[in-house]
């Protein structure tokens, strides 16, 4: 029996909602996706909270919410610790996508459910891999071969491949098979026949309109650019908009338009920033185009990169175009410029992909568009007067408290062990500390003299006197020196809290970067958002690998008190609203294509409306396989395969013999063989001793009319279509196919020809030609 | 396994020398064995030919600077490999693509492409050598551009059955170890590589697999490198101590790879010493001016360090180092730094500025790297006491030369370690110079002494051959799979072989499992005939044994059926038609019915004999053993009829017996019996009627 596959969705079937699968190879579980949605719905992640402790690897296909919305979330309140693995811009552009997130949410609201540290630590220990590289798995996943593939769509957007014993399990959603700016098309077309695809049915009931489209997109924007109207593009972070830039920075060079494009996100020049190194990733022309001239596509000359809104505020009156993330108007700044500019005829919001289900961006993009909206403006104002003050007393309270509690928890400790592990009060030990690290301006008391700090002293609890604390340095020595313990020297999270709390200089230099994203850094031509500075921040504070520390997170936020204030309003739609499909994503009729060239043995629909699901599954079924799964939420499905399989070594006197003929990529031979056994007792053929029993002749080929007909022509054969599919050669003699004619994959059996004609010299010839065209076996 | 034309073992005497022959793994270094520079080496095994690295040597020019590749034939090669940008590794790629017939695929990686364009562009500017002594020109290096192919590490590439993906090599920017796999049988080549992470590179991998060859660098053969921070602060500390004294410091560079290392040495130390901010540092090259943006863009491909300055700000934007165009620029008053290449001092700047500064003893030349012999570099590391200047003089050299290597190439600990790790049973060396090669291969045999590892340094175009005695494994699946056999019984189907992976299915399945698919063809014919449809199926009962009358469903004519293969119908008074599905057997009966129904209506009928045919049994009987004696006679030559009925057999005096009846052969030559007795049984096969029941 083949390789043990099952499939169990954990969010995402029969409807648009975030993706998310456990797919589980011979028992080890990959959970594949781990996405949410912009309203981030607790009650979605239930199914996932269930299994969360037994997956063992996590595999990420895309950088958006919806694909790895919930991984910081899981990781935190799951427990899902299993490793993960994307591709580097997936890991890096998904990082910012929920760093983006975080940021819209905590600024109208407070945001409790995953912090910046959360993300940061949900994406550091991420093994990327590149395109095609076959990555083996060890231990309880030995022979499992897990590789990425190119699936368009987002920038390094990946259809994942599972091998386990030559069988290939082929994860494919949101791919893109058209040729894009930045993106090559994906190649899940390569795969043939694999034993399990699963992929979604998003799409399967749209249908691109052609090419021409992108001409209406930018003449749209320009037309109301020029009748003096403002353009909102609601994108995302870090994925489509990328694209979009591409396009219009074309437009704008090719037109020498002047007005000025701005994209503003949280993270809109970190974005840039990386994108600009990941050319590996992009498609054909930017490769091309940086070998020949080193002209990097992301080098953008009309557009402008904003961090926070007040920027754009500020810039000059006139039409212009603002690229805003989020792309459901749910959050972040397109929410706060939708608002702003909706009312107002001129303006035009154009939509490049359609709102996630229940969003302000899908109900816009109604047909009718409604001609007002609730929504909720919130803005996080700092606290003043007496609010301020109360604010301040509480958090005093609670720092002493904790300090209090803080040092008596040392007291213990100190007390409890006379061991080494006590080094890290030692001054001594300090000083070398901040010697290996002179990059560290933190101030170096972080760790070593936190106890001076104490209010007051607690004696310890076994003295019988009040006394200063006394730490006997009984430090162990070995022939290589004192024996140390390296987890002392590493400076922790709580240390630099205290350090923060205690040393002014510190606070300055916090205070001055993080004036919550008013900071505007324009130095050398090199534009940094607020986030670099958080970096360089963390980067001193001796945590090299640029995460952030949560000191420098909270402090961002925390810096001034404040308070979330919202208001509900409505708000008159009179802009232009336009949908167009810039999603990037493989429409209807070519998932189909695509699907019937694959053609997997079985294949599990996910993601998708249930209609959609629905049309796909019945095309499916008809034309791509006979085994099509829908599986429900939590509903595992069995799609291990029926095949059976047995491994034989071939031997070297039977290959002697046989004579293989080529036909493409493919060598094939009849043969006929004895069952031996090798010395390492594998099954093993040998050449059959007897005459070996007649068989069944078999043809092997595929004959394409089309591809018949101009052969005979060039044997100076009259040849012409008749009717129906049948090619008319010479007088009297007709071909032609029978039976499902175009059906490729599981559902068809072999090619029926039919050669029919009267006796004549003809018929023997065009049967020699026919033949000609196929192997005889 | 390994041998270098010694007899391969005793097992594999008895293998047909067909399939030996495929199993002969060839490597022959076409550059770059036992020497330094134009590092090309061809392997083949199984029909796949492989080429890794297409350099020149610097020491020569023209023709001369090419690897041997008249030793080969290029349009046979199937891939070519880059490992990096280097001009030994990467220089005669231009010629190979444009001038020869080679059509094959090449790759190499994102940063090596970029570079390579315009390390190649500037390489064919300086190179001041006549015009048919010009191996390309700008124009081919852009043509080749179109046909050179990328890959990122760790991605695998199939081509043609050869399945290859790449790992970090450190050396320099975007270089990298390939590892191909052929059937199974892998071969690492590492290029040139080093396991010593710097300020911007990653250290070579180890990869994951253990390989059966391992083509290795031997650079600095046993030579043992100091550790990195003792060479940087020599370096610093020759540079400082030299322009505190007033004196000027000449480092001659190559323009890429190193050079951007050492450059972020010096950003760091003049950062690190604000008393150093007034002496300049100039960095002579405009091509390492261009190259800084793909320094600047793969990012990716370097260490963790770079990619954590990278979030803050560019590393690789200097703030130090200014660069400097020509001489003519240069304004040569007090103490400076001066990188300029190149960096064997043949000519160019490096060259003009050390016969200007050669005499005065206050000045220093830095030498940051491996040095190519038969350059003024290598020479002046000697220290001689006089040197010849560019215009022909001679003159003191009184400057003081350090030799302070930061080439990334492998030392004789990494090699060991390396090697240690990966426990190659094959080691060929390549790239080193003779004697450095000779001592490597000493040491290293010492220390692998007890693990039967092979270690070959063969010349230029001295094949090294290999027999891997690679199991074919076949998956049998499908239908045919649906039980497991026992010894002895029988399995038929189809061998499909892609790339060298076979699978054995049913005909049935192949659509299934493969791309293929499979094809029924019904023939349909019309003949001529206009006599009685009887007359046929009595002719037909003569000469098969199976006919079958009856009428057609739909249209009520009368037909035969055929051994269950070929129908006949009366279609119409005038003509019949007739119908089967394709297949040697089928067409054949189809072709006699074809002239029997010809021949009927040409002849009159005649009255038959019956008793004929039990006759002709005896009579044929007769036949059949003239038939078979001519056969033999036309196979062996000398055949008599020998005693009790059996045949004798003579060839080159062994003598063999054959008994017709059982076909038994007795002989004392087991070769000639065995040829015998498969002639016997194929004349028999051929003599004899065909089995109907086929199906």
């Amino acid at each position: 029996m083949g390789t043990s596959v099952q499939v169990t969705p954990l969010c995402g079937v029969f409807n648009e909602n975030p993706l998310s699968y456990l797919v589980s190879i011979d028992g080890f579980n990959f959970l594949i996706d781990c996405g949410w949605n912009d309203h981030f719905d607790p009650s979605l992640l239930q199914p996932l909270s269930k299994v969360a402790s037994t997956i063992d690897a996590v595999l990420l296909s895309h950088s958006d919410t919806l694909h790895l919305g919930a991984l910081p979330y899981a990781v935190k309140q799951f427990g899902l610790n299993a490793p993960v693995f994307s591709t580097e811009p997936v890991n890096r552009l998904g990082l910012l996508t929920m760093y983006d997130q975080f940021l819209s949410r905590r600024q109208v609201s407070d945001f409790e459910l995953f912090t910046l540290d959360d993300i940061d630590s949900a994406f550091q220990n991420v093994t990327r891999l590149t395109y095609s590289q076959n990555y083996h798995l060890s231990g309880k996943g030995e022979g499992i071969v897990i590789a990425p593939h190119m699936a368009g769509h987002l920038l390094g957007g990946t259809v994942w491949k599972i091998t386990k014993d030559g069988e290939d399990v082929i994860y494919a959603v949101d791919y893109n098979r058209r040729k894009e700016k930045h993106l090559n098309g994906t190649v899940l077309e390569s795969f043939v026949r694999p034993a399990v695809l699963i992929t979604d049915a998003y799409n399967a009931l749209n249908n691109q309109p052609p090419r021409q489209q992108r001409e209406i997109f930018q003449d749209t924007i320009s037309k109301t650019l020029k009748a003096g109207g403002n353009v909102l593009l609601p994108v995302d972070t870090a994925g489509r908009v990328l694209e979009l830039i591409l396009i219009l920075e074309d437009y704008w060079a090719e037109h020498s338009l002047n007005y000025p494009i701005y994209f503003l996100t949280y993270v809109a020049s970190s974005t840039i920033d990386y994108v600009k190194s990941f050319l590996e990733w992009m498609g054909d022309a930017i490769a091309k185009s940086f070998e020949t001239s080193r002209d990097n596509a992301f080098l953008l000359n009309h557009i402008t990169l904003l961090i926070n809104k007040s920027e754009l505020d500020n810039a000059p009156d006139g039409p212009k175009v603002v690229l805003a993330s989020m792309a459901s108007l749910e959050a972040g700044f397109s929410h706060d410029i939708f608002v702003e500019w909706a009312s107002d005829v001129k303006n035009l919001v154009l939509f490049t992909e359609r709102g996630q289900f229940g969003t302000l961006a899908r109900l816009l993009q109604a047909d009718p568009p409604p001609k007002a909206v609730k929504v909720t403006m919130s803005t996080r104002v700092p606290l003043v007067g007496e609010e301020l003050i109360a604010y301040e007393e509480e958090q005093n309270r609670l720092k002493k408290e904790e300090a209090l509690k803080a040092s008596l928890i040392k007291e213990e400790e100190s007390k409890a062990s006379h061991g080494p592990d006590n080094d890290l009060n030692d001054p001594m030990i300090v000083d070398t500390n901040n010697a290996h690290a002179p990059l560290d301006v933190v101030d170096p008391h972080g760790g070593g003299f936190r106890d001076i700090f104490i209010d007051g002293f607690v004696p310890p609890s076994t003295s019988v006197a009040p006394m200063f604390p006394f730490y006997d340095n009984t430090s162990e020595w070995d022939d290589f020196g004192e024996v140390i313990n390296p987890d002392d020297y590493v400076i922790k999270d709580e240390d630099m809290d205290q350090a923060a709390m205690n040393v002014s200089v510190h606070l300055e230099i916090c205070d001055f970067s993080l004036a919550n994203f008013t900071l505007h850094l324009v130095g050398n031509s090199v534009h940094r958002d607020a986030f670099c500075m958080y970096r360089e921040l963390s980067s001193f504070g001796g945590n090299v690998d640029g995460k952030l520390d949560e000191a420098a997170a909270s402090l961002i936020l925390d810096t001034k008190p404040s308070k979330v204030v919202s208001n509900e309003l409505t708000v008159q739609v009179k802009c232009l609203l336009i949908y167009m499909d810039y999603e990037g994503r493989a429409d209807g009729r070519s998932i189909k294509t695509i699907l019937a060239h694959v053609a997997p043995l079985k294949l599990v629909l996910v993601h998708g409306s249930a209609e959609a699901t629905e049309h796909l599954k019945q095309h499916c079924l008809k034309h791509v396989c006979p085994h099509v799964f829908t599986p429900q939420i939590e509903e595992t499905i069995d799609v291990t395969s029926d095949l059976c399989a047995y491994k034989v070594q071939l031997s070297e006197k039977l290959m002697s013999n046989v004579l293989c003929k080529k036909l493409g990529d493919y060598e094939i031979a009849w043969v006929d063989a004895e069952v031996g056994k090798t010395e390492s007792d594998m099954l093993s053929l040998l050449p059959i001793s007897t005459p070996a029993p007649p068989h069944k002749s078999v043809l092997v080929g595929d004959l394409k009319m089309a591809d018949f007909k101009p052969f005979l022509s060039s044997k100076g054969i009259q040849v012409e279509f008749a009717g129906g599919g049948a090619l008319r050669c010479g007088e009297y003699i007709t071909i032609r196919k029978v039976g499902q004619a175009g059906q490729k994959g599981g559902g068809s059996g072999p090619q029926q020809i039919v050669i029919e004609g009267p006796l004549c010299e003809d018929y023997y010839k065009i049967r020699d030609y026919l033949y000609s065209q196929f192997y005889l076996l | 396994m390994a041998s270098m034309g010694q007899p391969p073992s005793l097992k594999r005497r008895d293998a047909p020398p067909v399939s030996r022959e495929g199993d002969q793994l060839t490597i022959t270094p076409l550059g770059a064995g036992n020497e330094v520079g134009r590092s090309c080496v061809y392997m083949s095994y199984k029909g796949k030919t492989i080429l890794f690295d297409c350099g020149i040597h610097p020491a020569y020019s023209g023709m001369a600077a090419l690897p041997y590749f008249d030793e080969i034939d290029p349009s046979i090669i199937d891939v070519l490999l880059i490992t990096h940008f280097h001009l030994d590794h990467a220089a005669s790629l231009p010629y190979f693509l444009e001038k020869t017939t080679f059509k094959g695929r090449v790759f190499m990686t994102h940063a090596t492409k970029a570079i390579y364009k315009l390390l190649l562009t500037d390489y064919v500017k300086v190179s001041k050598v006549s015009v048919e002594d010009m191996l390309f020109d700008e124009q081919d290096i852009n043509r080749s551009m179109d046909k050179i192919e990328v890959l990122d590490f760790h991605q695998t590439v199939e081509v043609n059955g050869i399945k290859f993906w790449c790992y970090t090599a450190g050396h320099v920017l975007g270089a990298a170890m390939f590892m191909v796999d052929i059937a199974g049988v892998r071969v690492l080549y590492t290029g040139d590589y080093s396991r010593e992470e710097d300020r911007h590179l990653r250290a070579a991998e180890l990869p994951q697999f253990s390989p059966d060859i391992c083509i290795i660098e031997s650079t600095y053969g046993v030579q043992l490198h100091q550790s990195r921070h003792i060479r940087e602060k020599r370096f610093t500390d020759v540079i400082h101590t030299t322009i505190s004294q007033g004196g000027r410091v000449l480092i001659p560079a190559f323009a890429l790879g190193r050079a951007q290392e050492l450059l972020l040495i010096l950003d760091e130390y003049w950062s690190n010493h604000p008393e150093l901010h007034n002496i300049p540092i100039y960095y002579a090259s405009p091509l390492a001016k261009k190259c800084m943006a793909v320094y600047q863009t793969y990012i990716l491909s370097m260490n963790e360090r770079i990619r954590n300055q990278f979030a803050n700000s560019n590393p690789f934007k200097f703030k130090h180092i200014s660069p400097l165009n020509s001489i003519e620029d240069f304004s040569d008053v007090g103490p400076s730094v001066v990188m300029a290449s190149p960096s064997g001092l043949q000519s160019g700047l490096s060259r003009q500025l050390f016969d200007i500064w050669c005499s005065d003893k206050k000045n220093a030349c830095v030498i940051p790297g491996y040095v190519v012999v038969g350059t003024l570099a290598k020479t002046i590391i000697s220290e001689p006491k006089e040197v010849t200047l560019m215009n022909g003089l001679t003159a003191p050299l009184n400057m003081q030369v350090h030799y302070i290597s930061f080439s990334a190439h492998a030392d004789y600990a990494q090699t060991s370690t390396f090697l240690r790790e990966l426990m190659p049973p094959n080691i060929i060396l390549v790239h080193g110079e003779s004697h450095e090669m000779g001592r490597l291969k000493t040491k290293l045999m010492t220390e692998f002494a007890d693990c039967n590892t092979k270690i070959i340094t063969p010349k230029n175009c001295q094949s090294v051959e290999m027999y891997f005695n690679s199991e074919k494994m076949a998956k049998t699946i499908g239908r045919l799979a649906e039980k497991t056999p026992e010894v002895g019984e029988t399995v038929s189907g189809i061998l499909v072989k892609k790339g060298f992976t076979y699978q054995i299915m049913a005909p049935d399945d192949l659509h299934i499992f493969s791309q293929l698919s499979t094809a029924n063809i019904t023939q349909r014919i019309t003949i001529p005939y206009s006599g009685a449809f009887g007359v046929i199926k009595y002719r037909l009962e003569q000469i098969y044994e199976s006919v079958e009358s009856s009428t057609d469903e739909e249209s009520a004519v009368p037909t035969l059926r055929v051994h269950d293969r070929v129908t006949l119908k009366q279609d119409s008074e005038k003509h019949i038609s007739m119908h089967w599905t394709s297949d040697p057997i089928n067409d054949m009966v189809s072709d006699s019915i074809v002239a029997l129904v010809l021949n009927i209506s040409r002849e009159m009928p005649k009255v038959v004999v019956e008793s004929e045919a039990m006759k002709s049994e005896e009579e044929s009987r007769k036949k059949m053993e003239k038939v078979i004696h001519a056969l033999l006679v036309s196979l062996f030559g000398d055949v008599k009829l020998g005693e009790n009925g059996k045949l004798v057999i003579r060839v080159d005096g062994n003598v063999a017996h054959l008994d017709k009846q059982s076909g038994d052969v007795e002989s004392k030559n087991e070769g000639l019996k065995e040829r015998v007795r498969l002639a016997y049984q194929r004349i028999q096969s051929a003599v004899k009627p065909i089995p109907l029941s086929a199906a």
